[in-house]
């Protein structure tokens, strides 16, 4: 990505790379002999003119190539582009080869926003879809900004803001959709991106707005070609970073809502376009513009041709924008060791804190404090008569596993992201980035679809399949180079991405089971047994010894490789040892109470802030808030809407975004 | 029934955790076992149901649930048989509440498949049976009969439940019979998701099921999910032109909206002929009792048009709001 560095000159004549253009060429013929098939099925070739321009009324074949073919075609033409466009710039503004509308909560921004209309206000929904859509990935865009500002708008601290409100809404979202199912079936398939069209007005709304996105991109090239020196680099050319950033990622935003709001949630397409280019041989940024958004259209135009071959006359089994990431996720992996990553270490840890003066006596308290919350949780609740604490006694027997439950796994999944934060030397790392948690879904989901009521015992174990698979991928993929961090990380989202594809893909078939596997994702401990509490916390004691063994390790880690190794560390098995135990720790809590990505993410932190700076005690410290989290939580999520049962995931993410960001604005 | 000794193993290890975190628990689990008070033959008398289409069926049985889950949405979705006023509210369909449930000390537990994993949480709280109507071999039909036999025999009232399905079964000849042996296009079932897309239902639905038995053909026969839809693009519903589509109520303001402004939705054929109507709603998973409110619905419906097919025929126009 440094290569930009030259690229300041203009460069009109080797803007048109021989790579990117075979690339795209190749695309756009397999998708245009596909489309000419698809349509030859439709009609005769000599009536193809005239149904697409002047369409008989009469002959609902040519009804059906004008108002539907054709809109489909050129709509996903046009959200390829702009994603495409979108990715690109989002790319190099934050020079992470990562970046997309969906790290920065562009997509979950919009969908929040369509939710909450469909529900507060229907009617306006009909009226003003898009600009609702637009109104919520603003918002969230204008607070990642907010997040940002007292770090200059930094590459690492928009991204981490980004997930977090990525992750923010998305819990909103599916605690409005499970609350009132019935009633949004129709936003969950918005959600998966379905490309189908029964009139123009996508591609109207569309067109004059990817075209002006176009044109203001071309003036940002140079700009944006000097940001990517670096920040001292472009300071020093006198750049203003922070004027240059907002307007760049405010168009890519506003691309990328255009696209949400007009088809819905469309993956991928984004993150994979502008790499493509760059493998292709689009070094230069200007040359990446141009490609990105005609890889990104022919992309999901090939993507969308496939999706209506699949689907035959009759059905639209998958929606187009779940398509794209579950083919696009295995792509990403494969790409991976062939992308050349930004060499440049991730800037300063955001979470710079004083060393706690004595730990110790801050561990204790924290221990008094959580052991606080689990008797209120065990003895506090509502019944028929309201709020009360007389049945206690009997009341027993089904709190006390879901209160343990949650203290395991909130405290194991914390204890995980310290190490795989310590291990990447990435603030971003958490279970699930790593995928972990991802695979241990998935298994999950693939069970409960393939068996109808499925027992406890086939459950763990399916979602152990998952985990270990997940852990052996990622391993795999990651070997090659030496565990090197980022690599991981880009890994255990590749894998994330397609457990997210597959979710969403599923949701939107409508089927009842999907909300089901919904509930168990946001991290109900509501089918958590006395056994399974148990189990956890064995699982989590043993675990944690084996940890308090691999601290000294863990201390040295993020000081990089080569600095570890010369302080005597054999690197490669001391990081291959932390791997393994941090995929026990964090398949064993998912598989207790789902994927609860926001403690694994949050507690590491919260404990720095505290001034846990050394490897056990930081350990210990999260494992603590991530228990007392996950307590609380679960409590709430069991009190607050009574008899409904919020999932004590979705409540700590409720809980522990807010807070985090609070933390995460303070310089 | 908690100490049945299914995984004596893992029992033992907790109750010795249970003794070490000093929560006592170990003792208070027998408060939760089924009151000894009911002997194998009596009959049960407080029934706790969360999904709506056994909740319906138990209603139709002449019997009121002593709880049910998400009591408004069952009264927005499913409508009859009416759930009276004051019965508990449970919770989710897919997350009942154990608290709760445990105060309310029902007699009998009714849950369907997609519980059953949780069922030996439900049976330390009273007995439990799991009634089947959906269910991956999908014939709905029959799994709701049966169900409504066997539901009729857990509660003691083998008469009602006989009396019931003979009450269906009338139902829908009389429908059938109003509906008339004329010749009629094939029926088109569709909930609209959004301005988009339907849920259309096939022949593995109970409303499929529903369509056979009125003497009407289904004019979807493509791929539906095990509980009996898919989810389409409307231009799908192109390929079956013929047809005759009705639409359940209610639908999103969107798509009511779309319906005036649409080139392609007025030219679909049952469209620009006339072949459009709307249904009150009619819950698409349910079991016996939402089939005979379709098979009611639909022959009202059916009945009406033949009255004024004249009209229609002589151009009355578009009748879909």
């Amino acid at each position: 990505m440094n290569s930009t560095a030259h690229s300041a000159a203009p460069a009109s004549s080797r803007l048109f790379g021989a790579g990117p253009a075979i690339l795209a060429s190749g695309l756009i013929v397999l998708a245009g002999l596909l489309t000419w098939q698809g349509l030859a099925a439709r009609l005769p070739a000599a009536d193809w003119m005239d149904a697409m321009l002047w369409p008989d009324l009469a002959d609902m074949r040519e009804v059906l190539v004008h108002y539907s073919w054709l809109p489909r075609l050129l709509t996903a033409l046009l959200c390829g582009a702009a994603l495409g466009l979108s990715g690109a710039i989002l790319q190099q503004v934050l020079r992470n080869p990562l970046a997309s509308p969906t790290t920065l909560g562009v997509s979950a921004g919009a969908q929040l926003a369509l939710t909450l209309a469909a529900l507060l206000a229907p009617g306006l929904l009909a009226v003003a879809r898009e600009w609702i859509a637009v109104a919520g990935a603003s918002a969230v865009l204008g607070l990642v900004f907010a997040l940002a500002w007292n770090k200059a708008l930094s590459p690492l601290s928009m991204v981490l803001g980004g997930m977090v409100l990525s992750l923010y809404c998305g819990a909103l979202t599916a605690l409005l959709i499970i609350f009132s199912q019935n009633y949004l079936v129709g936003l969950l398939i918005w959600g998966a991106g379905s490309l189908s069209q029964q009139d123009w007005s996508a591609v109207t709304y569309l067109a004059p707005r990817v075209i002006g996105g176009a044109v203001l991109a071309a003036f940002l090239v140079r700009p944006l070609s000097v940001v990517g020196l670096g920040d001292d680099g472009a300071r020093s050319l006198g750049v203003s970073l922070t004027a240059t950033r907002f307007a760049a990622m405010s168009l890519a935003v506003l691309l990328a809502a255009m696209v949400v709001s007009a088809v819905g949630v469309i993956g991928f397409i984004g993150l994979a376009a502008p790499p493509l280019a760059m493998l292709a041989g689009a070094r230069r940024f200007g040359q990446r513009l141009l490609w990105a958004p005609i890889i990104g259209a022919a992309l999901l135009w090939l993507a969308d041709q496939f999706v209506q071959m699949a689907a035959g006359v009759y059905g639209d089994l998958a929606p187009t924008g779940a398509l794209t990431a579950l083919f696009g996720s295995p792509l990403l992996l494969w790409l991976l060791p062939r992308l050349r990553v930004n060499a440049e270490p991730p800037s300063a840890a955001p979470i710079v804190a004083a060393r706690a003066a004595r730990p110790g006596r801050l561990l204790l308290i924290l221990a008094a404090v959580l052991t606080v919350a689990v008797l209120l949780a065990l003895v506090i609740g509502r019944g028929l008569e309201g709020w009360s604490a007389a049945d206690a006694g009997a009341l027993l027997p089904w709190r006390w596993p879901r209160t343990l439950g949650a203290l395991a796994a909130g405290a194991m999944l914390a204890a995980s992201g310290v190490l795989l934060q310590r291990l990447t030397g990435n603030a971003m790392a958490s279970p699930e980035v790593f995928g972990i948690s991802a695979g241990a879904a998935l298994g999950l989901i693939v069970l409960i679809f393939a068996v109808p009521g499925p027992d406890r015992i086939m459950q763990i174990g399916a979602g152990s399949i998952g985990a270990f698979l997940a852990l052996a991928g990622v391993l795999a993929l990651a070997g090659r180079s030496g565990f090197a961090p980022d690599r991981l990380l880009l890994a255990g989202i590749a894998l994330s991405a397609l457990f997210d594809a597959l979710v969403v893909a599923l949701t939107a078939t409508g089927d009842p089971r999907a909300v089901t596997v919904l509930a168990w994702l946001t991290g109900s401990t509501y089918r958590v047994t006395g056994p399974d509490a148990l189990t956890t916390l064995a699982v989590g004691l043993v675990l944690g010894a084996l940890l308090s063994l691999t601290a000294r390790w863990a201390d040295m880690l993020p000081l990089g490789g080569p600095t570890a190794q010369a302080l005597g560390m054999h690197v490669r098995r001391a990081r291959l040892a932390i791997l393994i135990l941090t995929a026990g720790l964090s398949a064993t809590a998912t598989l207790v109470v789902g994927p609860l990505t926001f403690v694994g993410l949050i507690a590491p932190h919260l404990a720095r802030m505290l001034g846990f700076q050394r490897a056990l005690p930081q350990l210990a410290g999260a494992a603590l808030i991530g228990a007392l989290i996950m307590v609380s939580a679960d409590w709430l999520g069991r009190t607050l809407l009574f008899p409904r049962q919020v999932p004590a995931g979705l409540v700590a993410a409720l809980i522990g975004a807010p807070y985090f960001m609070w933390r995460m604005r303070r310089p | 029934m908690v100490r049945n000794g299914q995984q004596s193993g893992v029992k033992a290890a907790a109750l010795t955790r249970r003794a070490a975190l000093g929560l006592g628990a170990g003792g208070m689990a027998f408060m939760l076992a089924p009151r000894p008070g009911r002997g194998a033959g009596a009959v049960p008398k407080r029934v706790a149901v969360f999904d709506w289409g056994l909740a319906e069926t138990l209603l139709g049985l002449g019997m009121q649930p002593v709880t049910v889950a998400e009591t408004a949405g069952y009264r927005e979705w499913v409508i009859e048989p009416a759930l009276p006023e004051g019965i508990a509210d449970c919770g989710l369909r897919i997350e009942p509440n154990f608290e709760l449930l445990a105060a309310i000390r029902p007699d009998l537990i009714l849950i369907t498949p997609e519980l059953d994993s949780l069922r030996a949480s439900f049976a330390r709280i009273a007995p439990t049976e799991t009634l089947a109507i959906y269910t991956p071999d999908g014939a709905p039909w029959d799994k709701a009969r049966e169900a409504l036999t066997a539901m009729a025999r857990l509660i003691g009232r083998e008469t009602d439940g006989a009396a019931l399905l003979a009450r269906v079964d009338g139902t829908l000849s009389a429908a059938r019979e109003r509906i008339g042996p004329a010749p009629r296009p094939p029926v088109l079932l569709v909930n609209f998701m959004d301005k988009r897309h339907v849920r259309i239902y096939g022949r593995n639905s109970i409303f499929g099921a529903v369509l056979e038995r009125l003497g009407l053909r289904n004019a979807y026969a493509g791929w539906t999910s095990f509980w009996g839809f898919a989810t389409l693009g409307i231009e799908h519903l192109a390929a079956s032109g013929d047809a005759q589509l009705f639409y359940f109520e209610p639908i999103p303001e969107e798509a009511r909206a779309a319906f005036a402004e649409r080139p392609l939705w007025q030219a679909l054929p049952f469209v620009r002929e006339g072949r459009v109507a709307a249904l009150p709603p009619v819950w698409s998973f349910g079991g016996m009792m939402s089939a005979e409110r379709l098979a009611r619905v639909l022959g009202d419906k059916l009945a009406a048009s033949t009255a004024s097919s004249d009209e229609a025929r002589s151009g009355q126009g578009v009748r879909h709001e």
